[in-house]
């Protein structure tokens, strides 16, 4: 695609200056193909030696006048020069070869394209061939492990993208989250802080576009990159550019996929008899005196241990293990309680695309639709796509563009969590159907839904829950880009190069959340619940640039100038109330004759940011490669006094295989060295946050304020990031073997940094720029062809990152904050506290009696979790004994993916791993009170056991079991394999089509290895999505 | 043209990214009366309010003491048992765990609150009685509020008096001397800048004077030994001249019942002479926050056979069970009190079919009887007693002393506090409660009187009998009335005026237990009299706890009758804690009457350990502490 796409560019800007062939003596004429045997238009045929030349058609031919004596020589953008003696030869066919690896790509570079082999920055690209290689829902997804340093986490709920994080995190309290750049435009966002003072990001994602209208996506990494996006450059910068119109004939596109699921368990539930011997067991441990041990029952026991009266249903169960009046466990059955809220998802995806287009218009349109079933019954997504792109050149002196992706989007987002009642868990029907009692049912003897089975009133029934609770969110979101340029060489030669061009980029959501519970859904007790919440998001960013590019000699000169102004504004009201009357109005109908409403707002967020940039670029000889830039942001939402700050970047390359002294060397088809440095800063704080409103309540029947418990900051500036990249990209042995190596430092300071402060000052929060972080990181991108015949190929992509981050400075100096948890010299994502020291044993008697003596009561028993006393006192307290156990954040990240292609077939296996973190996967509970995953725990009986003995608890039952949580979090995951097939070229064009391609896929199939064997690390839930996927690419 | 349009319209100007604040209040707006009336609002609910919406007053006042022990639900066990998890962490058993943090974070913010409220009073230029008067009083008293409250749980703490403009993280504790020292100027500013208007959902003159004299008394208890004689003796007389004064204006209320008699947000009960000070809190489902005390003293009943739970009984949290301590400390017989705090019945509302029932018999019932009953062999007797006005035997009997010996408190069943019932919530799991909260009413200001008259008789001022008249007061309201029906009974539940809601029928009966359990079979009518005649004429219940407690000098069994008396009137109203560590008899009752805390409390749990985040947080000299000088700025063996 890239490379046919380089063509036409290539073949109109040679068109534009074309020159008549001079007269010679014979005429030869022919076709030039690529190695697929497509022709190739624009490509260039020279007479050696001389300046005549002529350029292929739209069907790849040329005729030429040329001498026998004569050599031709044929070349093409990406492609291996090849020169064919004339002789007697009237007709002469040639096939280009790829010039191998993708050194000659034009990657988007923000505000500009360049070719991959004049980038002087980091910047990674992902082209259309491989985004339609396997069918994603959206176009992040598509990314995943495409990327060194650029870590995409996998989201099973449909309609929602992955966190996605480049180079590690810098910052403590803004968000880390890339910058969107589509079609030239950057997608504004807002930052929002949630109760706990955490900042995330709103709005912003690609998720909207239909990732079969990508053209590329380009990630800019380092910070002599992204500074050209300035404060908001320092997490990485994704630019997204849509597919547009070709020059040549129209074609029609048609993809499509269908992908069904199912969700696989990771940690098998005990089963009832299990369960009843872990729950008497808990009752046992914490009252000894009351209940008997769980290896002796009896039948009185049980009565009181499983709410005999509460729930007969269950009881009757239960009793069934009784029958033979000696107990016998395998006799009680076992609800599968997820199977009542699982069903096999199905997604079918259809894009139907046109493009094509003429010297003057260009134009692309797509409508996309992708409908999915949810893998948990009530959950569904569905998205309908409208894509238009048009591009027309009337006149040398101007051209203009428009370009329009429109979403409507519909996510069934299943059990709300709006209007939840405190007894309904908050992770959703899946985990409430997995805390529900195996030895309960779910109806009773009478066929009635029973609304607590096991009759724990914390414990909610889930049977055909999808029918009491929706919540549905409803996306309409219009995105534009529209520019119009001015090109002075149109108007004089002496203006050649010099350019100005306005873009505007309009981007509008509509948001409509709307949920319903039925007072018998398993979130509520009885009385009904609904809740209309609307959001309208406007926002636009308009710019002005000045380009202008120069060749004098061996000197290439490029000059960018940009003035840009962005607003954005976001609009929400909601309300909602309980007790609806008629269970049709769902949240239609909140009117005053139907209801009181008990919560109403209304709200807005206004935010602006305006910018200057200058970039200079300079090239001499192709060898030396320079590029600088200089830009200014002001934010609305900083201090007015700090509002505007300075990034400035710097980047040099060294096209080393250029050099006259590694001509030889014909091993080496490419080698540049490259460096660069650049300052990128960070805003992304929300608006309103130097002077936070007061707090409102309304208490009795008055209004009252309060000072906001956020310590307001009247100061608060840029958070800047400065980094330094060393990177050398390489191309050996026929390009075999490509790829590029990154090392980067970076050191950020005045981070924004959201602390706790002591209550004692009134305030429990402030943010302020305080504090340093540092990072560090190596980056692998290698490309290897292992295998090449003429029918096979075995090709392999690795993209592997090595990143560390620590905290060097903070408020105070080089001062730990553990309030905030925060540790010089370590990451900002830590974990903190007491040590495992495993439990205690009856061998360790001797040892647990010197804790007990200490503490002069019993603070241990056997099976006890044992936390390790740090200062060896026999004291565990919170000013000794906790310590850092360990960063949060992997050391590597890593993506591999391996191809075989076997004449027309294509096999793909994509494996991903995090490495080398600490996972605080949780303790167990182990307190009997809901179900319990299969776990070795302790008793009187099984001492030798991983987990603490259990004791019956409605909270956490032993206090030290979470020491017992804290895992390595390393895996490698198989995330898909992909066998696809392209059709003979024969047959295809017998069916009148021009391409036709089927693959499968399966997602998901297995981990190579994990370290924590009942949890997918990846998605970082006990569960996560398996499925297969049968897709088709038709080409007419 | 539109790209032309477009270039032009691109101003150069910054103006529009100057941020205007349209949603909110700004900190001008505390420059304006209205503002500072606004904040005083803000600051009643922080002070007042807030922590009803949780578990914060029952773990700060009830947990752990003589009265309550954890009732099934130990979220907040820890803070019953004192066990190895309770410290300047509190280990998170669950969401509803309360953390160490928790309670020092609330009543700072309010601090800061009333700081701001003081200020912007003090510095705004108005005659403005509204404001000079009422809100700078409101702001002193609210400070004072807090710091009392701080001061009783953790010892000397860290004095600020001050907005914060800046990070201040340099703190060090003040001495309890000078934090009481505050509180008392505090509370005497309010006192002369208040009214008596508008009580008791606003703050009066009168409540400046109950915690005037609250803060007198602590600073001339035990706890303050070591360094309070030099200012005991005045502060005792003057918790005297306040109380009186406060209940001249404070009349009880006829009835103990009237206390509880709750029908409606702000109905009658909620306006009773005797109130000095409540939250406030109203039917109105819009208001933050809201009255969750209702969830937390109530034992599962829906878990019984033919129940179900409903609106009027209640949500059962089952965080607090009644300790034998409470349940014997009533004279059963002949004070009221015992019956109008405590539900003893409840209906059948969930009959099964095919059983016996129909919703509207009795289906629970808790026979309160003395350790000398010897009518019950088994505590729990499922299906096996007869109900007489019915003849059918009632589903679910449990007997606080039977042969078996096992009891009300091993268990999760036991008669609920009912204070806090709300039988107005909007359904069966509303957590939004709108009972006021009593926070001072008379006749606890009699028993301040009554305790200082016994501290002033130690010191050799007056005689210990000079407390009885304070106490028989209080007691004699709790008798029985002439006429008056010993098996009625009434609480919050009765706010309840739908008949079924949610499918689900009522609990709720009018009725309790008093002749069931007094094995009564003659209804009597006449009136009881609880008057202590004479300081060695003590009635059985409080010399069995004096036995118990080993108590001999005249002083010590006068203080244990106060304490006791406290009980009985005060029971679940959120002073036990503080009441018992003010007076050094905390480690003593409980040991000896609850039996979760017994084997793991001792002395140093008399004051709370000063939260962890706080120590974590602070620095000295420009750097954070060290592990030792956390310690020396902890309390002792924490």
């Amino acid at each position: 695609m890239k490379h046919s796409f380089l063509k036409y560019l290539v073949f109109f800007s040679i068109m534009l200056t074309t020159m008549t062939a001079l007269a010679q003596t014979n005429t030869i004429t022919g076709i030039i193909k690529d190695n697929t045997g497509m022709p190739i238009p624009g490509a260039n045929v020279l007479i050696k030696n001389t300046t005549n030349g002529v350029q292929t058609d739209f069907d790849g031919k040329f005729a030429i006048k040329a001498k026998p004596e004569d050599v031709l020589v044929v070349s093409f953008i990406g492609m291996k020069t090849t020169e064919i003696k004339v002789n007697n030869q009237k007709s002469i066919n040639v096939k280009l070869e790829e010039e191998g690896a993708k050194l000659e790509e034009v990657v988007v570079v923000g505000y500009g394209t360049r070719k991959k082999k004049d980038l002087t920055g980091s910047i990674v690209s992902v082209g259309a061939k491989e985004i339609e290689s396997r069918p994603v829902q959206n176009a992040v997804q598509a990314m995943q492990g495409k990327a060194a340093g650029v870590d995409i986490g996998s989201n099973e709920r449909p309609g929602t993208v992955g966190n996605i994080n480049i180079r590690g995190s810098r910052s403590i309290a803004a968000f880390n989250s890339p910058l969107y750049v589509v079609d030239g435009i950057p997608l504004n966002s807002r930052a929002s802080t949630d109760s706990d003072g955490k900042v995330s990001q709103v709005g912003g994602s690609i998720d909207f576009i239909n990732p079969s209208d990508i053209e590329s996506i380009d990630v800019l990494k380092d910070a002599s990159a992204t500074a050209i996006y300035g404060s908001r450059g320092a997490n990485g910068v994704i630019i997204v550019t849509t597919k547009k119109g070709k020059n040549g004939k129209f074609t029609i596109n048609y993809d499509t996929a269908v992908t069904t699921e199912k969700i696989h368990e990771f940690a098998p539930l005990m089963n009832a008899g299990e369960y009843i011997e872990l729950r008497r067991w808990a009752r046992y441990y914490s009252n000894p005196a009351a209940f008997a041990p769980g290896n002796a029952p009896t039948i009185a026991n049980d009565r009181t241990i499983f709410l005999d009266t509460a729930d007969p249903a269950a009881w009757a169960n239960i009793e069934k293990g009784w029958a033979t009046g000696t107990w016998d466990g395998s006799k009680v059955s076992t609800t599968d309680w997820t199977k009542f809220v699982t069903q096999t998802g199905v997604t079918q995806q259809h894009t139907l695309s046109v493009s094509g287009g003429s010297e003057k218009m260009k134009a692309y349109g797509s409508f996309g639709y992708l409908e999915n079933t949810g893998t948990l019954k009530g959950q569904g997504f569905k998205r309908y796509n409208g894509a238009v792109n048009i591009d027309i050149t009337p006149t040398k002196w101007f051209s203009m563009g428009a370009n329009l992706n429109t979403s409507y989007a519909v996510n069934e987002y299943g059990l709300s969590n709006a209007g939840r009642s405190a007894v309904a868990s908050s992770d959703g029907i899946y985990v409430t159907a997995r805390q529900n009692l195996p030895y309960a049912v779910p109806l009773d003897a009478n066929g009635q839904r029973i609304q607590n089975p096991g009759g724990d009133s914390t414990i909610r029934n889930v049977y055909e829950e999808y029918k009491y609770s929706q919540d549905q969110r409803v996306t309409l979101r219009a995105f534009g880009s529209f520019y119009g340029q001015l090109d002075f060489g149109g108007f004089s030669s002496k203006l050649d190069g010099l350019k100005y061009r306005v873009n505007f980029g309009p981007d509008i959501t509509s948001y409509r959340n709307g949920a319903f519970l039925n007072g018998l859904s398993s979130a509520r007790s009885g009385t009904s619940f609904a809740l209309l919440a609307k959001n309208q998001t406007i926002s636009y960013t308009l710019d002005n640039l000045i380009l202008y590019n120069k060749t004098i000699g061996k000197h290439d000169f490029g000059v960018t100038l940009l003035q840009s102004k962005t607003q954005y504004s976001n609009e929400e009201n909601s309300m909602q109330a309980e007790n609806i009357k008629n269970v049709e109005n769902k949240w239609n109908a909140l009117t005053k004759e139907n209801v009181t409403l008990n919560g109403y707002s209304s709200n807005i967020t206004e935010t602006g940011l305006f910018s200057y940039m200058g970039r200079l670029t300079y090239g001499y000889d192709d060898k030396y490669l320079l590029t600088a830039s200089l830009r200014y942001d002001s934010a609305s939402q900083l201090a007015k006094i700090n509002r505007r700050d300075q990034f400035t970047s710097a980047s040099l390359a060294w096209r080393i295989d250029k050099e006259d002294f590694l001509q030889n060397i014909s091993w080496l088809n490419a080698l540049k060295l490259r460096a660069g440095y650049g300052v990128t800063g960070n805003a992304a704080v929300p608006a309103y946050e130097t002077q936070p409103p007061l707090g409102q309540v309304l208490y009795s029947t008055s209004a009252g304020v309060l000072t906001n418990l956020k310590l307001p900051n009247s100061e608060l500036g840029w958070e800047k990031t400065t980094q330094y990249n060393y990177g050398v990209d390489f191309g050996v042995f026929n390009n075999r073997i490509s790829g590029s190596l990154e090392y980067y430092t970076s050191k950020t300071k005045d981070l924004l940094l959201l602390r706790s402060i002591p209550t004692v000052t009134g305030f429990d929060k402030t943010l302020a720029n305080i504090g340093k972080t540092e990072g560090n990181g190596v980056e692998l991108t290698l490309n290897t062809i292992n295998v090449k015949t003429t029918d096979f190929e075995w090709s392999s992509s690795l993209s592997a990152s090595w990143q560390k981050s620590r905290i060097v400075e903070l408020q105070n100096g080089k001062q730990d904050d553990i309030l905030n948890n925060r540790f010089i010299g370590y990451s900002p994502g830590i974990i903190y506290g007491f040590e495992s020291n495993g439990i205690w044993r009856p061998e360790d008697a001797e040892e647990m009696a010197k804790f007990n003596a200490a503490a002069g009561s019993t603070i241990f028993v056997f099976g006890n979790a044992r936390p390790v006393d740090q200062n060896g006192d026999y004291k565990i307290d919170a000013n000794n004994d906790r310590v850092v156990l360990g960063s949060t954040e992997p050391k590597f990240i890593t993506g591999l993916t391996n191809t075989f292609n076997y004449k027309n077939i294509e096999l793909s296996i994509f494996i991903y791993g995090r490495m080398g973190y600490l996972y605080d996967v949780g303790g167990e509970n182990l307190s009997g009170k809901t179900s319990q995953r299969q776990v070795d725990y302790y008793t009187d009986i099984n001492t030798d056991a991983e987990y603490q003995r259990p004791f019956y608890s409605a909270g956490t039952g032993d206090i030290y079991n979470p020491t017992l949580g804290y895992k390595n979090g390393s895996f490698l995951k198989i995330r898909n394999i992909s066998l696809g097939y392209n059709f003979e070229q024969d047959l295809v064009e017998k069916l009148g089509l021009s391409r036709l391609r089927i693959y499968l896929q399966a997602a998901n199939p297995g981990m190579i290895f994990s370290k924590v064997k009942w949890v997918d690390l990846d998605t970082r839930t006990t569960y996560s999505n398996r499925g297969f996927t049968l897709g088709l690419n038709v080409q007419f | 043209m539109i790209i032309a349009t477009l270039g032009l319209s691109s101003s150069c100007s910054e103006d529009f990214l100057d941020e205007k604040l349209t949603t909110g209040y700004n900190p001008g707006y505390l420059k304006t009366e209205e503002g500072i009336q606004a904040l005083s609002v803000g600051t009643y609910y922080q002070v007042f309010a807030l922590d009803m919406n949780r578990e914060v007053p029952l773990t700060a006042n009830e947990s752990g003491t003589d009265e309550f022990h954890v009732g099934g639900d130990p979220s907040n066990g820890l803070w019953n048992s004192y066990a190895s998890g309770f410290g300047s962490f509190v280990t998170v058993s669950n969401s509803n765990t309360v953390a160490a943090n928790t309670n020092w974070d609330n009543l700072y913010i309010g601090i800061g609150n009333a700081n701001q409220l003081i200020e912007s009073a003090t510095a705004i230029v108005s005659t403005n009685d509204a404001i000079k008067k009422i809100a700078l009083g409101e702001g002193y008293f609210m400070r004072a509020y807090n710091y009392l409250k701080l001061v009783r749980q953790y010892g000397g703490v860290p004095l600020n008096l001050k907005t914060s403009n800046v990070v201040q993280l340099e703190f060090t504790r003040a001495s309890v001397e000078d934090v009481l020292k505050q509180i008392i100027a505090d509370f005497t500013q309010a006192y002369s800048l208040l009214s008596n208007t508008g009580g008791p959902n606003k703050i009066t003159k009168d409540a400046a004077a109950h915690y005037l004299a609250k803060a007198y008394l602590t600073r001339a208890s035990e706890i303050n030994d070591a360094w309070n004689s030099a200012t005991k003796s005045a502060d005792l007389q003057q918790v005297v001249t306040l109380s009186d004064e406060v209940i001249s204006r404070h009349a009880l209320a006829p009835n103990y019942v009237n206390l509880w008699d709750f029908k409606a947000a702000d109905g009658a009960n909620e306006k009773l002479s005797e109130l000095i000070l409540s939250a406030d809190f109203n039917s109105n489902q819009l208001t933050t926050g809201g009255n969750q005390q209702h969830l937390y003293f109530l034992s599962t009943y829906d878990q019984l056979p033919q129940m179900i739970r409903n609106t009027a009984g209640g949500r059962p949290f089952s965080r607090l069970a009644p300790t034998y301590f409470t349940y014997d400390i009533y004279d059963k017989v002949n004070d009221s009190r015992f019956w109008k705090s405590f539900q003893t019945k409840s209906i059948v509302n969930n009959r099964a079919s095919g059983s016996i029932y129909v919703n509207g018999d009795l289906g629970i019932m808790y026979i309160m009887n003395s350790p000398s009953d010897t009518r019950f062999a088994k505590t729990r007797n499922d299906g096996t007693i007869v109900y007489a006005k019915t003849g059918k035997v009632i589903p679910s009997v449990f007997v606080a002393y039977a042969a078996d010996n096992f009891g009300l408190m091993k268990d999760v069943r036991f008669p609920s506090l009912s204070k806090y019932m709300d039988g107005s919530r909007l359904d069966f799991n509303a957590t939004k409660g709108s009972r006021d909260v009593i926070l001072a009413r008379s006749a606890e200001t009699y028993l301040m009187a009554a305790e200082a008259k016994i501290r002033l008789a130690k010191l050799g001022t007056g005689s210990y009998s000079d407390a009885l008249s304070y106490i028989n007061t209080v007691r004699n309201r709790g008798a029985y009335k002439a006429g008056e029906d010993r098996a009625a009974y009434t609480d919050g539940s009765a706010a309840w005026t739908t008949a079924v809601q949610g499918g689900r029928a009522s609990s709720f009966i009018a009725e309790n237990s008093y002749y069931e359990s007094n094995n009564i079979t003659t209804p009597i009518t006449t009136a009881t009299n609880l008057t202590i005649a004479s300081i060695s004429a003590l009635p059985a219940a409080d010399l069995a706890v004096i036995t118990k407690l080993g108590y001999s000098s005249d002083y010590d069994r006068m203080l244990c009758l106060v304490l006791n008396e406290r009980t009985r009137e005060l029971c679940g109203e959120f002073h036990r804690w503080e009441d018992l560590s003010r007076t050094k008899t905390l480690i003593a009752r409980a040991k000896a009457y609850n039996p979760d805390a017994s084997p793991n409390i001792k002395d140093f749990h008399n004051i709370r350990p000063i939260p962890q985040t706080f120590l974590d947080g602070i620095y000295t000299n420009g750097r954070p502490l060290t592990a030792a000088e956390k310690q020396a700025m902890q309390n002792p063996n924490y």
